[in-house]
């Protein structure tokens, strides 16, 4: 018996691309030997989906990796898996077997997805800028496109989202997914006039769909406290005025549904569809998991959980970052130039010779060495806490991760649960034996 | 293959097959000021029932019935939890001045009320918005109000599941306060946070004379390798306008910190 469904992962990042194919599927893997080195890419098992039958074609390993093709940006176009809680009181793919078990087909599955814009309603206030997509419910295996929809948009007017796609199960694909393909990546644009008929006059967007005369969003200022922190972050003109462009990204949620024995099961899911990640090799070092992580766990973690490999993937994160910046240049501007902005001292943040990338480099590698001993007992005051960020003093500005801007626009500090997780490493036994005894 | 239902940490990142590690949530940027894929901060709004708060800070932006006149407040303090800290620094005249008073980002500010208090009520305190810098701004107004789990929770267990709850955001929330458009942000921000999705510094080469050289990562051209910092106005670099009509073309992605020809 099914006794609950999930959908996995239960939130699905897509990234923009107009290339017809999307991205394969690739792992990023750490060298244990090297473990400041590039996370090497390697391409792994793929689905192809065939656009007209809906199944998978095809489960390949790709030769090499490809992001691009043609001069467009590949999209990364995620599956959702749809998991069932069974009697046996785990999470098993749902697949045709157990659909049988139940008395079902896969055609009694039901999708449905919605999407939304909201940045030009977020802006105005205006209900009617909500530029939204629904897929209606879906048991069919076609492509069905997320066409957003706005009243305030132009008649006949709208933004493509993507489109999503139940793949059909098969026998050698027996596992109950969808597909959501995310949008090119375009900008869409504003008129007071009704836009003519073909390529709009203005270059930068790919349609005129927004009606300037109906809504407020071309022409608006952001203007008080309920703005976007940071505020004016939109295509304005000389006097920060919105020139009316909107975009094609969205977030939104999944749905499935089952009825099996007069029992309806439903789940939901959430995507969202962001730019590509231009550097597959690196991670964020403070990322949406993370944050999760501390809503559902809580600021602070069990000695077992601080383990070495996950300490060591923080300060792997911290460098991927890192690396990829000119930290010389961020010492005097970036974090450095905010805070002159409030007034301070006009210093910047770091010795020079400190910030020189080889210096920074070494630095981490000293940290993994020290962690690694056993021996890395300062890393732990090293920290910014996520109380320091006000302190704009010489030594609180140095404190880690260094010249990089939290999501209150201050010096970063990492996750209270990740800080504990360091913490409780370095400041933990270096030495555990099996029966739990400290040595 | 199978999942334990309480393994919330493995659903969370449950890599599903043929999906690249792009679609994962550790992928996705949490610093958000305001953040590429979301802007996770607008998770929090809906934290107290009854009423809505600004994604960035403590505005009070909506309340139900009674709470309405919470609006145009600010939340400073939910229990013993200070939402607010001074910023403090030295300035050319002083050693150690007040400078500013700043909001704390919700997730670590409130990470004990939501691992403690969900379904209970705590008492919120809510002030003025200061004139000028005041971490310690007199409360005018005090409410006691519900957490909301931020979590949906399992039909069958009552168990909290790794999914945003379905009150928490609708549909376009989550992106709500991001740039539109996406690429204006992706030209106009520095890079001191992202870098790791968009890169600030590449084709990094060490000199014998110290210090490195490279590109700008929003360089036209990649010769000769001279990094200035990042300046749209710079005709060097690429400008809101390329990335407007050709972002495809022109971006390049980066791989072992080089450019992947």
């Amino acid at each position: 018996m099914i006794a609950e469904l999930r959908i996995l992962p239960p939130l699905a990042i897509a990234r923009f691309g107009g290339a017809p194919t999307p991205m394969d599927n690739y792992d990023a893997i750490v060298d244990p030997e090297e473990p400041l080195g590039y996370r090497r890419l390697q391409p792994v098992e793929t689905l192809e989906v065939d656009v007209d039958s809906g199944e998978i074609a095809r489960a390949f390993v790709p030769e090499r990796l490809s992001f691009s093709e043609g001069g467009e940006v590949r999209p990364v176009a995620p599956f959702l898996e749809l998991w069932a809680l069974t009697d046996g009181g785990q999470l098993e793919p749902l697949t045709i077997a157990l659909l049988q078990d139940a008395g079902a087909t896969p055609a009694h599955v039901r999708w449905r997805v919605q999407v939304a814009n909201r940045k030009a309603a977020r802006r105005t206030g205006d209900e009617a800028d909500r530029i939204e997509a629904d897929s209606g419910e879906l048991a069919d295996h076609a492509r069905h496109l997320l066409d957003g929809r706005c009243a305030n948009f132009w008649p006949g007017k709208s933004i493509p989202f993507g489109h999503v796609q139940y793949v059909k199960p098969s026998a050698a694909h027996p596992q109950v997914r969808l597909r959501f393909t995310p949008a090119a990546g375009n900008v869409y644009g504003a008129s007071r006039t009704r836009p003519a008929a073909g390529r709009p006059a203005d270059p930068n967007v790919t349609d005129v769909v927004y009606d300037g005369r109906r809504g407020r969003w071309l022409g608006h200022v952001d203007t008080d406290n309920t703005s976007t922190v940071p505020a004016f972050i939109y295509r304005g003109d000389s006097e920060g005025r919105s020139v009316g462009y909107l975009d094609d990204g969205c977030d939104g949620i999944v749905r499935a549904s089952l009825t099996v024995a007069g029992r309806t099961l439903s789940a939901f899911g959430r995507v969202g569809a962001g730019p590509p990640t231009y550097a597959p090799d690196a991670l964020p070092i403070r990322s949406v998991a993370d944050e999760l992580e501390q809503a559902l766990f809580g600021p602070t973690v069990t000695p077992s959980e601080a383990t070495l490999e996950r300490v060591e993937e923080i300060v792997r994160r911290a460098f991927e970052t890192v690396r990829l910046m000119n930290t010389a240049a961020m010492n005097r501007g970036g974090m450095a130039a905010h805070d002159r902005g409030t007034g301070r001292r006009a210093d910047p943040i770091m010795a020079p010779a400190l910030v020189d990338d080889i210096a920074v480099e070494n630095l981490h590698q000293s940290l993994l060495a020290a962690l690694r001993s056993g021996s890395a007992p300062w890393f732990a005051d090293a920290l910014r806490d996520f109380d320091e960020i006000g302190d704009l003093s010489d030594r609180g500005r140095r404190k880690m991760p260094a010249m990089m801007r939290g999501a209150d626009g201050r010096h970063l500090t990492l996750t209270r649960r990740q800080i504990d997780l360091i913490r409780t490493l370095v400041r933990g036994p270096v030495f555990t034996d099996p029966g739990g005894e400290a040595t | 293959m199978t999942i334990e239902p309480t393994n919330l940490t493995a659903q969370l990142h449950h890599r599903a097959a043929g999906n690249p590690p792009s679609t994962l949530p550790e992928a996705a940027i949490s610093n958000c000021f305001p953040g590429l894929e979301f802007d996770v901060r607008n998770v929090w709004r809906r934290m107290f029932e009854g009423i809505e708060l600004h994604e960035a800070h403590g505005l009070v932006t909506r309340g139900e019935g009674d709470l309405e006149g919470l609006v145009g407040l600010e939340l400073v303090r939910v229990g013993e939890a200070r939402l607010t800290l001074a910023v403090r620094g030295p300035t050319a005249t002083a050693e150690d001045a007040l400078l500013d008073t700043t909001f704390i980002e919700w997730s670590n500010a409130l990470a004990d009320v939501l691992s403690t208090s969900v379904g209970q009520l705590v008492t919120c305190h809510f002030a003025a918005p200061p004139e000028r810098p005041d971490p310690d701004p007199p409360i005018v107004a005090t409410a006691e109000l519900r957490v909301r789990p931020l979590m949906a929770r399992s039909d069958v267990t009552n168990e909290p599941l790794a999914l945003i709850d379905e009150d928490v955001a609708e549909p376009g929330e989550l992106t709500q306060s991001l740039c539109s458009p996406w690429q204006n942000d992706y030209r106009e921000c520095g890079c001191y946070y992202w870098a790791a999705s968009r890169p600030d510094y590449v084709n990094r080469e060490s000199t014998e004379q110290g210090p490195s050289i490279g590109n700008n990562w929003m360089d036209r051209s990649r010769q000769p390798k001279a990094y200035e910092p990042d300046n749209p106005a710079d005709p060097r670099q690429l400008d809101y306008v390329d990335l407007f009509r050709d972002w495809q073309g022109l971006l390049r992605f980066i791989v072992g910190g080089r450019d992947l020809e």
